[in-house]
């Protein structure tokens, strides 16, 4: 154990100048973890973080907590206990990796690492290793102030996702939601594990359906401040806020960019999906057909938008290529499919279906029409889903336990899961695209 | 007391405005109906009855929101459709709204709690100006009338079951002071 010490040592006295997510070794490449036969998931032991003094082994426990509570969240990993004999005692400096107790244990990949506190700046070295290659895979170093505890050890659990699945991770992503905690719907956000909670709107009449920019700079939301429903697009850099310009109802915007916004208007008398800037002008009109056209959701690169319609009488989904203007019906099976959500990845929307006992459930789609699933069944009301930013998971409300609250659960429907304990009801989460 | 006053008023009013406000009623047979293909036949003159709180046809329509004498037009679940007794409410409402032509009114659309939040938005306001549309064509001026969507957001009655949804699918009217 002082061997590594030193390691660390070393690689913290050349970073401790430089900021939070500093690489020693560059994460990234072309490395992609096998995964365990069946399960899926990838098998991680996890040393306890080495630390010098008492107090460093107070924040090396805690850091390890939430390290495994991040790993845990993704549910991508099945943790492994390592095994005693793991480090050995190596040649001068190093230490080695025991690669062949390791593998009796099972574990593909291995990861350890040490705290130091120095004057309040708290440095985290990690190592993950390869264990069947018997080769270190990245070394990195972070550091932080006390406060970002939880930023540091997640910093870390985002590298050591995106390095081992090839994907961007949800860490650093936000959820904004609707809650009436205090006798009136607001707009609240949270982190992507339910953290931090704050809340947004202080309108104290109904505010609904928050969406952010995929930037992070900008929040949309309906409420009704002025009378009606109304959306309201606000600079969260300055909190200046433009209102949609038009009159009649602006309700249940979605991002096709960062500075275009598209939401259902009825100022010429049908309700059509209209574009509108971050100013609130409309800059083009989407959809035009007799009924309803409500709740759009774009494909990642823009060029498609999923939307409600009554254009063929009950409400179901259709698809319109923006270049062509082309419009096609997604949904054939249920008689009420609203809350389409495109995913990230591009290639599936997850969408609900309310069904003649009025309970309704989550299913996703290819966004070609093919391969049906079904995510969600025999719990009450399951609506609103929206896709983390990796794809990989899906939050959603639920009125499973009686009362309206956010859940989570994989992308195919598994280990479904309340994200946060908050008062109230909570309903229409919205998963930003952007990362802290 | 109120009535006897409100009474007078009518008189007087009837006095000055009733031939203006029966000039300005149009059959809707003139238009292209939007409104509904069932369209019942509306009278040929304005409804002129006393601008009492009579009882809606639907026996229903009074609530801690109601601030006057017209009752709401019921619809039912996921449409807009105004039904016989909606539209016998609304021509209720028409001739209420003839003998009182300084009032405005709001028209709230409502919906049940089924289905989902952001279409019911929509839904609500189609009620909305379903049943604003209905009133245009019965003669009543369009700047006399607003109408906003509360979706499934304000509830008349919170309980679960077709009895409570029923009470919530409905063109509420509200009296602008």
């Amino acid at each position: 154990m002082p061997l590594s010490r030193q390691v660390f040592s070393v690689v913290f006295l050349l970073m401790t100048a430089l900021p939070l997510h500093l690489l020693a070794a560059e994460p990234g490449g072309e490395y992609i973890a096998i995964r365990k036969e069946g399960s899926g998931k990838i098998a991680l032991a996890l040393s306890k973080l080495d630390s010098r003094t008492t107090e460093e082994s107070k924040l090396a426990e805690h850091l390890d907590t939430i390290i495994h509570e991040g790993l845990d969240y993704v549910g991508s990993f099945s943790m492994i206990s390592p095994p005693l004999n793991v480090k050995n005692k190596g040649e001068g400096e190093n230490h080695l990796i025991n690669y062949g107790a390791l593998d009796s244990v099972g574990a593909a990949v291995y990861v350890c690492g040490a705290v130091t506190n120095t004057l309040g700046t708290i440095t985290l070295d990690m190592e993950v290793y390869d264990t069947s290659e018997a080769k270190l895979l990245f070394r990195k170093t972070y550091n932080g102030q006390a406060q970002q505890f939880r930023a540091i050890g997640y910093a870390f659990c985002s590298d050591l996702v995106e390095f081992l699945t090839g994907k961007k991770s949800v860490f650093g992503s936000k959820i904004v939601f609707v809650s009436n905690k205090t006798g009136f719907k607001e707009i609240y956000e949270c982190d992507f594990d339910g953290q931090g909670v704050e809340q947004l709107t202080n309108s104290r009449t109904i505010s609904l359906t928050p969406s952010l920019s995929p930037d992070g700079r900008y929040l949309a939301y309906t409420d009704f401040s002025s009378g009606r429903p109304t959306l309201y697009i606000r600079d969260l850099s300055d909190g200046k806020t433009s209102a949609a310009e038009k009159s009649g109802v602006s309700i249940d915007p979605a991002w096709k960019n960062s500075r275009e916004v598209a939401t259902t208007l009825s100022f010429e008398g049908d309700q059509a999906i209209y574009l509108i800037t971050t100013g609130g002008v409309v800059s083009r009109r989407l959809t035009n057909s007799n009924g309803i056209d409500v709740s759009p959701s774009f494909s990642p690169d823009g060029n498609k938008m999923a939307f409600v319609s009554t254009r063929n009488g009950s409400p179901q989904i259709f698809i319109q290529d923006l270049p062509s203007g082309q419009t096609s019906r997604l949904t054939f099976s249920g008689r009420y499919n609203t809350q389409p959500s495109w995913s990230p990845l591009g290639d599936k929307i997850a969408y609900t279906t309310m069904d003649n006992g009025g309970q309704i459930n989550i299913f996703v789609i290819g966004a070609d029409g093919s391969g049906l699933m079904q995510l969600t069944e025999n719990s009450a009301e399951n609506e609103s889903p929206s896709w983390s930013p990796d794809g990989s998971m899906i939050v959603f409300t639920s009125s499973r336990k009686g009362v309206k609250k956010l859940y989570i659960m994989n992308a195919t429907g598994e280990n479904q899961r309340p994200l946060l304990p908050m008062d109230g009801e909570q309903m229409q989460p919205c998963w930003s695209l952007f990362r802290q | 007391m109120n009535k006897s006053i409100k009474g007078i008023v009518f008189l007087a009013l009837m006095a000055t405005a009733g031939c203006s406000s029966q000039t300005a009623v149009t059959s809707p047979e003139k238009h292209e109906s939007n409104v509904t293909p069932s369209t019942a036949n509306v009278p040929a003159s304005p409804v002129t009855s006393a601008p009492s709180a009579a009882p809606s046809p639907s026996g229903y329509g009074f609530d801690r929101w109601q601030t006057g004498p017209l009752g709401d037009a019921f619809f039912d679940f996921d449409s807009s459709v105004l039904g016989a007794d909606a539209q016998a409410q609304l021509k209720q409402n028409a001739g209420w709204l003839d003998n009182n032509p300084l009032t405005k009114v709001l028209i709230e659309g409502h919906c049940d709690s089924r289905g989902t939040a952001e279409y019911n938005l929509a839904l609500g306001e189609r009620r909305a100006t379903t049943a604003k549309e209905y009133l245009k064509k019965l003669g009543v001026a369009p700047s006399r009338l607003d109408a906003v969507s509360f979706g499934e957001e304000k509830p008349f009655d919170t309980s679960a079951g077709e009895d409570a949804w029923a009470k919530n699918r409905r063109a509420h009217f509200v009296i602008k002071k």
